[in-house]
């Protein structure tokens, strides 16, 4: 970093060692009104537990909002800030410049204090996502943005995001006999998108708390490099992807090891897959059919295997074809795109 | 002026939205039929619904329009002359948000009104769920496999037409069965739905619950907060953090039980919950740290205690348990209260292990929702055969 940037220490958390030497502190507790196996909850109480306790949470309009802070009451034990749908990206970077001022007038301790902004999808995805890259390009703050992807809205039942993939199912995109397949666009690349275009932010990073450690401690990271962050966690969601909430953990693992959502982290502008998607591009494990991953959700009951076919393509694609596989979707030559009919 | 009807109906948020929408849109359909005005909604505050936490719908009709009008001037009613309940596990009581408190399934009963419930247990075992009441009201068993499917796939197992047959018996006067017959047939074009509509009508019996029977509990409650309490700014105090538990044996202190929002408890979203074997627990840490709702307690001896005031029963636990067996999850109808296991385990290692292979193999067994497609195709044939014996 260039000298001018006037960056403040932050806190020295070191990587967990492993899920025996966790803390047994929770900062995110229980008593939040989400669905049974709501993996968002689990980010959410991940996130201030690898944080810790002098941590600033600030929540964007979503499920984590509207469900942790029902009615006058709330689960957060650390402070807990609700700020508009949009705004998570503003959230973070005035809420680090404020403590950045009030402990520079000497109005409070200095001590790094750890920013955390979330939004879900639609709040970070579709309606936040220049907040969030003007923070990513102010380096002197230390904040945090994650995003919390269950792919739609589905606080208000489950409407389209720019994060839902390719046919879901969703109140937007309901298959009907003369049409089957009702939503055609392809799921937002937001964790390469805010690395490739962010020269400034340090680090980005893709996470599923299907993998705990592997999540915690890329938070920990993220809190650590300092400057502005940024984490894209893919949380599976039982009302809206339409499952037995007993398989929340193992959709979330489905989803890594079929490809569909690859796990890495670009750290100063160099990129490094991580997890089981390292295991995978090493061939050390198989890269699991996405049928697999495709049939255990309602949300997908309407494919055919045409359907399931072309979205293995897709996948395929992104794991060969890619300029960067995984992560940049820059092609070398134009590829055909064949969609079912 | 006229009658007013008020039929509630009690129902799992998501997993049985479809089915409770199908129940409160037939009965407003059957009473159009006889010219009845009506309307069918679901109780706004519910939204957004969430998978398990209970919510409610209602059908009101009045024998005319400005009857329906004077009874659409609350909110929601304050008194109804059916209660359906589409899942048994609803009787020990529904807590739908924060502040609500544990309100008894039979709450808005009027005096001699029916309670319907989708079950298959006894009369007995679920009038022991249900609060008492002061007056005496009557307990209809639809009996069968409680249905939860989800938001996009739907479990058509008949359990809508059977409910809607009941009332028709229960209740003449808000529609008649030929009525239903008509509305079904028109708007599912199934024959075979019908004749579970008679079937159910045919089959219908109920029991008289006096006001003896029942849990003797007094459900919690809340007093919201007045404005003048509120604090500047909606601000809302945070939990604070949580606190060592004691060993009964020991009296040694050690491990972590979080301090837990106290205005919203969400057991009662629970239709199973996780039975530990605390004699094959390895300590691997995963049920507590893959838990959604926070629910563990850390055992001063490192074990892991599900706590029942906190737990909504979603099973992660059981799925991540590397230990087969070690954590399993139970009907809910098999407990009658929210102890604690490990506390158990403590006092009487042996009786424990009696009680754990007790609950392990009891029935009926239950999930809730879509694992895999073509599964619903596979239990309708069953659930219809229950219902068929009646």
């Amino acid at each position: 970093m260039a000298t001018y940037v006037n960056i403040e220490p932050t806190q020295n958390l070191e990587p967990f060692k492993g899920v025996k030497k966790l803390p047994l502190e929770e900062y995110f507790t229980s008593g939040h009104r989400t669905c049974q196996g709501c993996e968002s909850a689990l980010v959410m109480k991940m996130m201030v537990k690898a944080a810790g306790p002098r941590t600033i949470v600030l929540g964007s309009t979503g499920c984590m909002y509207v469900a942790n802070t029902t009615y006058y009451s709330t689960s957060w034990v650390v402070p807990w800030m609700h700020t508009q749908l949009g705004s998570s990206g503003s959230a973070a970077l005035g809420t680090a410049a404020g403590l950045k001022a009030l402990m520079r007038k000497g109005k409070i301790k200095n001590e790094p204090i750890n920013v955390i902004a979330f939004c879900g999808d639609g709040g970070g995805a579709d309606m936040g996502l220049g907040a969030i890259s003007a923070t990513l390009t102010h380096p002197d703050y230390n904040c945090l943005i994650l995003m919390y992807d269950n792919e739609s809205y589905a606080n208000t039942d489950i409407q389209l995001s720019g994060s839902t993939p390719w046919g879901a199912n969703t109140t937007f995109s309901t298959p009907g006999p003369a049409k089957r397949i009702m939503h055609h666009r392809w799921k937002k690349n937001m964790a390469g998108m805010m690395a490739a275009g962010h020269p400034t932010c340090r680090y980005v990073a893709t996470i599923c708390m299907s993998y705990g450690l592997h999540g915690m401690n890329s938070i920990r990271k993220a809190l650590t490099i300092g400057g502005p962050t940024f984490i894209h966690s893919l949380d599976p969601c039982p009302k809206g992807w339409d499952y037995d909430p007993i398989q929340s953990h193992e959709l979330g693992e489905l989803a890594v090891n079929t490809g569909v959502w690859p796990l890495y982290e670009v750290e100063d502008g160099v990129l490094r897959l991580t997890g089981r998607t390292q295991q995978i591009a090493d061939k050390r494990i198989p890269r699991q059919p996405v049928r697999d991953y495709l049939l255990r959700q309602g949300r997908f009951a309407h494919f055919t295997d045409d359907d399931i076919d072309y979205f293995q393509s897709k996948v395929d694609e992104m794991w060969h074809k890619w300029l960067i596989p995984g992560a940049i979707p820059f092609h070398k030559e134009i590829e055909a795109d064949n969609p079912p009919a | 002026m006229g009658r007013l009807f008020a039929v509630e109906i009690i129902y799992r948020g998501i997993f049985q939205k479809t089915l409770a929408k199908n129940i409160s849109r037939g009965i407003v359909l059957a009473a159009h039929q006889a010219g009845k005005p009506g309307i069918s909604f679901g109780r706004y505050s519910d939204s957004p619904e969430r998978n398990g936490i209970p919510a409610k719908s209602f059908a009101i009709v009045g024998t005319d329009q400005e009857t329906l009008e004077r009874g659409m001037a609350k909110y929601e009613p304050k008194e109804v002359d059916i209660t359906i309940t589409v899942d048994d596990t609803l009787c020990k009581g529904v807590e739908s948000w924060a502040w609500y408190g544990l309100q008894p399934v039979n709450k808005l009963l009027k005096q001699g009104g029916t309670l319907i419930v989708t079950s298959r247990e006894t009369p007995e075992a679920l009038i022991s769920m249900a609060h008492r009441k002061e007056y005496p009201y009557q307990l209809c068993i639809v009996k069968g496999t409680v249905s939860f499917s989800g938001l996009w796939v739907y479990k058509d197992d008949h359990s809508d037409v059977r409910i809607l047959g009941t009332i028709a018996r229960i209740l003449p006067e808000l529609f008649t069965l030929d009525s239903l017959k008509k509305v079904i047939q028109d708007e599912w074009h199934d024959a075979v739905k019908v004749s579970s509509a008679e079937r159910a009508y045919e089959r219908f019996t109920s029991t008289t619950v006096r006001p003896n029977q029942g849990n003797p509990e007094t459900p919690y409650k809340f007093d919201l907060p007045k404005w003048h309490e509120m604090g500047e700014g909606v601000a809302i105090p945070s939990i604070p953090t949580g606190k060592q538990i004691e060993d009964p044996g020991t009296h040694a202190m050690g491990g972590y039980r979080p301090d837990r929002n106290p205005t919203f408890k969400k057991f009662s979203t629970r239709t199973m919950r996780p039975v530990v074997d605390f004699d094959t627990c390895i300590k691997c840490t995963l049920c507590w740290l893959q838990c959604p709702d926070t629910c563990f307690d850390v055992t001063p001896d490192g074990l892991y205690d599900a706590n029942m005031q906190a737990c909504c029963g979603c099973g992660v636990c059981e799925a991540v348990c590397p230990v087969p067996n070690c954590v399993t999850m139970i009907n809910e109808t098999e407990f009658r209260d929210n102890s604690s296991q490990w506390e158990a385990w403590k006092k009487d290692k042996s009786g424990y292990k009696t009680w754990l292979q007790q609950k392990i193999e009891s029935r009926p067994e239950r999930s809730h929702g879509f694992r895999y497609r073509g599964q619903y195709k596979e239990q309708i044939p069953e659930m219809l055969e229950i219902a068929r014996e009646g």
